[in-house]
């Protein structure tokens, strides 16, 4: 236990560090600077901003900052990134309270009944309970984090490579189950995004790969290009399909009344803690994440309240309960990055790639070489949360006013921005022009129900499941029943026969799909 | 993997017996990419006795993504489905034609001229585009980014021309 407040402690004693400042024009006098808060602070704020746009998603701004990261050291730029994240997420929900344009599946349970709210004039009660209501969720999680953390890592350094490659395995199936869509399609795409990352040369012999000989090429596809490509540039030209301007209904009444009353605050209250439980454990699961963890807390809400049919017209429990959820799993699903090395969705994997950018291989080891930056990077998460909460609810008015920012003016100055991002990243301009064909090839997949996600974890993963591959075969010297004799990795490869069995059966197949066509209705 | 097709042909009339174009174009663009790669691979090392070469896993890969393109084209056919989305042109065009041009200019013409260029034919995708404000937000676009990329990040980027600094 005492483990858990000195890690704690380092953690804050991180984020609250104080760099003097001694300007030159203030003549010698320094003054101490919060950087770690600042750049949170920062993170959140244009997290928020650019989140808050119709239209892009959580993973699309989290791509889209990646390259504003690069200038500062690793713990800055992570602490950084982190709050994008969370700044971005709420930015989703405001959108979807108020405009009913979801930027992604994630909060898409959240415009069910927070636009009905906002269209009641009640869009101030629903936009601060999800304030609240992340708050809270992100407050337990932190604090699960710091739990789970340390002996978590501990299992990890038992894994040998047989281990790894099955927690692998597990994983992607666990995305594949927990996505919306054909299962099928799904375990085609990671295969797409394994096939890819292969690209480049070798890790072992050094071998150059499909790369055709073109000297770009030779270090492999770019993480960061590729998922600007699928998510910036193809959303963009997705969007302008739609017509831009044509679907948006602004909510024109003033948002006035934020403080939920005193009934919201006791109705909500069960409802925020079963999202935050619900939340915490989906988080966690490799392959699960915010998404499929609003989803079943508004399922989880509908089921055990007494008149369920309040929800889809307004009830403020439909808020707080995915909402809740929704934070609690985006902080959870740092776990299964922060002590395996896994990134367990499409936002952790560009977290690795982030990380891998500043020379950070994320795993058990960077918890005990670099515990600065693993528990300064979780005290952030709690920073991030009270940030979006002060500076978030009284900011409601200016994000309602971006909000009225035509597209046909936002989507060249969002192509203008992702253009310089990629090309800072390498000062390449072959990368920007990958990049775009990438964005056609997102577009196309966007086009025949292909989700471009799984692909990005494929992506991330190519390079360490075949390390994994190779390195466990070469143990067992070319034996492959090594990944069921060995228990633990017999375990989870039988989870994830398992799963992947009940989600092609028939009747569970139904029951999953329910839940996504509810929330489309 | 530039072969990978941006756009699958796009046939108004499929076979009666394709019942979800969707599935089966999706399936055999992937089988398509499949067969590109395992060809593009097929001059790397395979196993060496128990270890890995250098081209074993791409090959797993490929063919495995080759059975699941399969798979879902057969989908596609037994199925019924949603037919072929409607393409729209103009979008993906100018979109395209703005970032090749922002590739091709941010070297020889720094980043000024490359930003407000791209930003102008980009601006052309959407038929709501109207010029003068356009204008202003590409200059008022233009001139945060100077300030914010180089200056305030500290990234190495050239505002000017080339030719103009030397």
């Amino acid at each position: 236990m005492g483990d858990i407040f000195t890690n704690l402690g380092l953690g804050f004693g991180v984020v609250f560090q104080f760099v003097q400042w001694t300007p030159a024009f203030l003549g010698g006098i320094s003054i101490p600077i919060p950087v770690n808060i600042l750049l949170c602070l920062i993170g959140a704020l244009v997290g928020t901003l650019v989140g808050v746009l119709p239209g892009i998603g959580t993973i699309a701004t989290v791509a889209m900052l990646l390259p504003i990261t690069f200038g500062l050291p690793p713990v800055g730029a992570l602490i950084m990134l982190a709050g994008i994240y969370y700044g971005a997420q709420y930015g989703g929900s405001t959108t979807s309270i108020l405009v009913n344009i979801p930027g992604e599946a994630g909060s898409v349970v959240t415009a069910l009944d927070g636009f009905q709210m906002a269209k009641r004039g009640r869009a101030g009660p629903a936009l601060a309970i999800a304030a609240i209501g992340s708050f809270f969720a992100g407050c337990v999680a932190t604090v699960l984090i710091a739990l789970l953390g340390a002996p978590l890592t501990r299992i990890a350094l038992a894994f040998g490579p047989a281990e790894y490659f099955s927690l692998m395995v597990l994983g992607l199936i666990f995305a594949v189950v927990l996505a919306k869509g054909s299962v099928l399609k799904a375990i085609a795409m990671i295969v797409l995004g394994l096939l890819l990352s292969m690209v480049g040369s070798d890790i072992e012999t050094g071998a150059s790969r499909m790369a055709f000989n073109i000297p770009e090429l030779a270090d492999g596809l770019g993480f960061a290009t590729l998922a600007m490509g699928l998510f910036g540039f193809a959303e963009i030209i997705r969007n302008l399909d739609a017509g831009g301007e044509t679907d948006r209904k602004l909510v024109q009444e003033k948002v006035s009344g934020l403080m939920p009353t005193r009934r919201d605050l006791k109705e909500t209250t069960p409802a925020i803690l079963r999202g935050t439980v619900l939340g915490s454990i989906l988080g966690i699961l490799p392959g699960g994440g915010a998404v499929i963890a609003s989803f079943a807390a508004y399922t989880l809400e509908k089921k055990v309240a007494k008149d369920p049919s309040k929800f889809g017209h307004g009830e403020i429990r439909g808020v707080a309960a995915p909402e809740s959820a929704n934070n609690a799993a985006a902080q959870t699903s740092f776990i299964p990055l922060l002590t395996l090395g896994i990134p367990p969705n499409a936002v952790m994997a560009l977290m690795v790639g982030a990380m891998t950018i500043h020379g950070i291989v994320p795993g058990p080891q960077v918890m005990q070489k670099q515990p600065d930056l693993v528990w300064g990077m979780i005290a952030s998460m709690w920073v991030g949360n009270l940030m979006l909460l002060i500076i978030n609810l009284p900011l409601v008015g200016i994000w309602v006013r971006l909000l009225r920012v035509p597209y046909r003016l936002m989507f060249p100055s969002i192509v203008v921005f992702c253009c310089i991002g990629i090309y800072s990243v390498n000062n390449a301009p072959t990368d920007v022009m990958i990049a775009g064909a990438f964005g056609l090839v997102g577009y196309w997949l966007i086009k025949h129900d292909f989700e471009p996600a799984p692909l990005l974890l494929g992506m991330v993963l190519g390079p360490l499941m075949e390390e994994n591959l190779r390195r466990a075969l070469l143990i067992s010297r070319g034996d492959w029943s090594v990944f069921l004799t060995r228990p633990l990795s017999a375990v989870l490869m039988a989870i994830a026969a398992a799963l992947l069995i009940l989600a092609v059966l028939p009747s569970l197949r139904k029951k999953r799909d329910e839940v996504f066509v509810e929330s489309e209705n | 993997m530039n072969a990978t097709p941006g756009h699958a042909p796009v046939k108004s009339i499929m076979p009666n017996w394709v019942r979800n174009p969707q599935e089966f174009v999706g399936g055999i663009a992937l089988m398509a990419i499949a067969v590109f790669a395992l060809w593009a691979s097929s001059d790397l090392q395979g196993m060496r006795g128990f270890s890995f070469g250098a081209g074993t896993a791409p090959r797993m890969f490929g063919f495995l993504l080759l059975g699941l393109g399969a798979l879902i084209t057969v989908v596609g056919v037994v199925t019924e489905g949603p037919h072929l989305a409607k393409y729209h042109w103009r979008g993906p065009f100018f979109v395209t034609i703005a970032i090749l041009t922002f590739a091709f200019t941010i070297r020889p013409m720094g980043m000024i001229f490359a930003a407000m260029a791209a930003f102008l034919i980009a601006a052309c995708g959407s038929p709501e585009t109207r010029w003068k404000e356009t204008l202003i937000v590409a200059v008022c676009l233009t001139t945060f980014c100077s300030l914010l990329f180089p200056y305030a990040l500290g990234l190495p980027l050239q505002l000017l021309p080339t030719f103009l600094i030397r």
